[in-house]
């Protein structure tokens, strides 16, 4: 395209041109048409005196945020693309070749799509059915004369396309297929499930979901904190129950009539302040143990993997017969399915003598009686916990060992001539030099565990519930999708808050 | 140790020698103890599972013993006449490999861009995958279930093709970013000087010499996508013909019995875990690469 010579325009090149601008200019003129026309019909659908939130819902359900703005860009640049062809310039014609083909592509899959469905369709006339086709076949067909044109006559334009500006071309291109993918099956979800969180919607009900605003999020987040004095007797002196503590009344029975109708339950035992119990109260208690579940599993699992996995590094950091070995026997519980190795321990967690750990202990001393891992509820994380540690820890070690290998040798050379003790050689060189791998270990590990999901639905289903799967029950058994769709967007936002900070940790290497 | 160690080891008295040599014989001792501990901790759970899955209908239950004492095929024979199980392996393959290729064509053009060409937005768009790599993907699971819904994919193998590129997409860039970075320029120079396109550079230089780390890179989106549970319990709940392997072990029933089958239970673990670990162990070299790409050096 660079190379090509330049040729003086004459009238019917000129006017090709021309027509060429015209077309980009149409399909801008399409894009904003098209944007009007979903406003439109969006309101046309309103009946009198609706709320315009419902309106506004109607018109999000069917197009949603991302596709008006697309539209409205898209329209933007093919305007400015339309004015650039006018002026006959060279990089506008290069993009404008490029569109032209993506557009080929686009509609020749539409088409494809639309012979397939109408031949698949059942008992519907040909003729019929293959008529919503017609106006992508003519489409396809200007798009692809304009596409063939412009290829030939590139020396009509003026100018030229340095390196970069080709090569900046070609990097769009070969991402535009990642981006289209990722707005689908990322972007696309994650507005509709934002949409949703804002309306009462039920799973497979056909009844129209109704805007409901914040709602979700006032009785999924609700909490109120109060003051309860306690039972005075006569005197005015606190009563004091069998146990010696002093007797409060039930949060219910003197917080009025709001505090039962909006569900509220308290959580927790409560902190005594003077005369009175200051209570914690939530709307949703649910959640609030879901939440709290998880950032126990997550900080423990966490702090146990890291120390473990960094004590496994430090011992595979020697040269030693068989280390490739080892590596891959450590790659062992990272390639066993999350459900699987959840399954093996269910097995080796068996409540009596046939289960394998409460033989194992049993047998050593270390415990009295076997246990109840999976049905006793003060059990039930810390054998989570033992899953996961195990599961990840040899991944962690990995991740460290891979930071280890980067270290020099030399500097522990310079310390054991200076007389630094291998505990100091520790605690002074590896830990700090070791702190970016560290960093990243921690903070992928921590967003792993906070939307920790596998183990907890397979082991303990409704009996206990990280945020995950009680997201999950919601949706699925409740059939709450409004609910639970306000329970995503929640945890979207935690984990991407410690996205935030990974990506400030990490950096990008972007030079 | 320097030579200079090495040296002022030797100038020293012989009476500190044998304690020295004993010394470290201890600490060679200790070091292995320790390796084996290891590996004890990481191999013991797979361990049972082939251990439990060679034990009768009676010993399953019996106190744990650590071999089986009659030892039979029973489980394995149960577990591939089961309709279910076997029609999982098939879904699962599916689903896996169809996502796999499809992370590794788009993934392999995009790291390409994102590894080799300059262009303005480059870091918005390294960001931005990097990003995508921490989606958490329960919070859009309503969104996505309505979208499957809607298109009429729910409680098919379709829902899972359309929706775990999610999954396996932005790691197959990020990583693929950086293996494209490593490869030298020369090559690529000479070629577009030679006239060559962006893109026939592209597919016919710099791919090929990519190919060991398209490898690694496919054969960790397929293991992710192999082990994905909650799209798969999610979208495939009304129709047990659709179910993939983590599903089908994780509602795992007796075709005899109502009580919980867990010697067959393991057994089928066992027949979906040996493929893995054998990729595993031949690739592990290139995975532990690939998986600490990017983490270490950033």
């Amino acid at each position: 395209m660079i190379a090509q010579r330049q040729r003086e325009a004459t009238g019917t090149d000129a006017l090709a041109v021309i027509l060429l601008a015209l077309l980009f200019v149409g399909l801008a003129v399409g894009a904003f048409v098209l944007l009007g026309a979903s406003i439109n019909a969006a309101v046309v659908e309103a009946d009198a005196g609706e709320v315009f939130g419902t309106t506004l819902l109607r018109f999000l359900n069917v197009y949603g945020i991302i596709v008006p703005l697309i539209l409205i860009g898209v329209g933007i640049y093919l305007l400015m693309l339309g004015t650039r062809l006018f002026r006959r310039d060279v990089r506008a014609a290069a993009w404008a070749h490029q569109l032209l083909l993506w557009m080929l592509i686009a509609l020749i899959v539409a088409i494809i799509q639309g012979t397939v469905n109408a031949l698949t369709a059942p008992a519907l006339e040909s003729g019929d059915s293959l008529a919503p086709i017609v106006p992508f076949l003519l489409a396809a067909l200007v798009i692809g004369v304009a596409y063939w044109w412009l290829g030939q006559n590139t020396g009509l334009f003026r100018g030229s396309e340095t390196l970069a500006e080709a090569s900046s071309r070609s990097a769009w291109n070969l991402l535009l297929p990642t981006i289209i993918v990722l707005l689908v099956v990322a972007a696309r979800p994650l507005e509709r499930t934002f949409i949703s969180s804002l309306t009462d919607q039920k799973f497979a009900r056909r009844t129209d979901p109704s805007f409901v605003g914040l709602a979700n999020y006032a009785q999924l987040l609700g909490f109120r904190i109060d003051s309860i004095p306690c039972e005075r007797d006569g005197a005015g002196v606190c009563e004091v129950g069998a146990d010696g503590q002093a007797v409060f009344p039930r949060a219910r029975d003197v917080l009025g009539e709001s505090y039962r109708e909006m569900r509220y339950r308290e959580i927790g035992s409560g902190i005594r302040v003077g005369d009175s119990q200051v209570l914690l109260s939530v709307r949703d208690r649910d959640f609030y143990y879901s939440v709290g579940n998880t950032l126990y599993f997550t900080v423990v699992s966490v702090v146990l993997e890291l120390v473990l996995g960094l004590f496994i590094a430090m011992v595979i950091n020697s040269k030693f017969v068989g280390r490739g070995l080892m590596r891959a026997a450590m790659l062992v519980p990272w390639a066993i399915p999350t459900v699987i190795s959840a399954r093996l321990w269910e097995i080796m967690l068996r409540d009596n003598q046939s289960g394998v750990i409460n033989s194992l202990l049993v047998n050593t001393g270390l415990l009295s009686s076997s246990q109840a891992w999976l049905a006793n509820p003060n059990l039930q994380i810390p054998a989570m916990i033992m899953i996961d540690v195990w599961k990840t820890t040899p991944f962690m070690a990995l991740i460290l060992l891979a930071g280890l290998q980067v270290i020099s040798t030399d500097i522990y050379e310079a310390a054991d001539v200076d007389g630094a003790s291998k505990a100091r050689q520790f605690f002074q060189l590896t830990l700090p030099l070791l702190r970016p791998a560290i960093a990243v270990a921690l903070v992928f590990r921590t967003l792993d565990a906070i939307r920790v999901f596998d183990v907890f639905q397979v082991l303990l289903g409704r009996a206990k519930l990280s945020m995950a799967t009680y997201n999950y029950e919601i949706l699925v058994n409740n059939q709450e999708l409004g609910y639970a769709s306000a329970i995503g967007v929640i945890i979207f936002i935690i984990i991407f808050m410690f996205a935030l900070v990974y990506m400030r940790i990490l950096g990008v290497n972007a030079e | 140790m320097t030579s200079q160690t090495a040296t002022s080891l030797q100038s020293q008295a012989s009476a500190g020698e044998g304690i020295r040599a004993l010394r470290r014989l201890v600490g060679r001792i200790g070091f292995w103890f320790l390796i084996i501990l290891i590996l004890i901790y990481t191999l013991f759970p797979f361990y049972w599972a082939i251990n439990s899955s060679f034990k009768g209908e009676n010993e399953i239950i019996a106190p744990a013993t650590y071999f089986p004492q009659r030892p039979t095929l029973v489980n394995y024979q149960a577990v591939f006449s089961n309709d279910q199980f076997v029609r999982s392996l098939g879904n699962s393959t599916v689903v896996a490999g169809t996502t796999t290729i499809l992370a590794l064509v788009v993934g392999s053009f995009a790291a390409y861009a994102l590894g080799r060409l300059r262009f303005r937005g480059r870091t918005f768009m390294l960001y931005a995958v990097l990003a995508m790599t921490m989606f958490p993907q329960i919070s859009i699971l309503s969104g996505l279930f309505a979208i499957v819904t809607e298109l009429g994919l729910f409680g098919t193998q379709g829902a899972l093709m359309v929706t775990y590129p999610l999954i396996t997409l932005p790691f197959t860039v990020w990583t693929l970013t950086s293996f494209f970075r490593g490869l030298p320029g020369e090559l690529e120079q000479a070629a577009l000087v030679d006239g060559a396109t962006t893109f026939q550079t592209f597919y016919m230089i710099l791919l090929p010499l990519t190919a060991p780390a398209l490898v690694t890179t496919g054969l960790l989106a397929f293991i992710s996508a192999w082990n994905e549970y909650l799209f798969a319990l999610t979208f495939t709940l009304i129709n047990p013909a659709a179910r993939t392997v983590p599903v089908a072990i994780a509602l795992f029933g007796g075709t005899v019995s109502r009580q919980e089958p867990i010697a067959e239970i393991m057994a089928a673990s066992v027949v979906v875990t040996i493929p893995l670990i054998v990729l595993v162990l031949i690739f592990q070299r290139r995975i532990v690469e690939g998986l600490t790409a990017g983490a270490v050096k950033g």
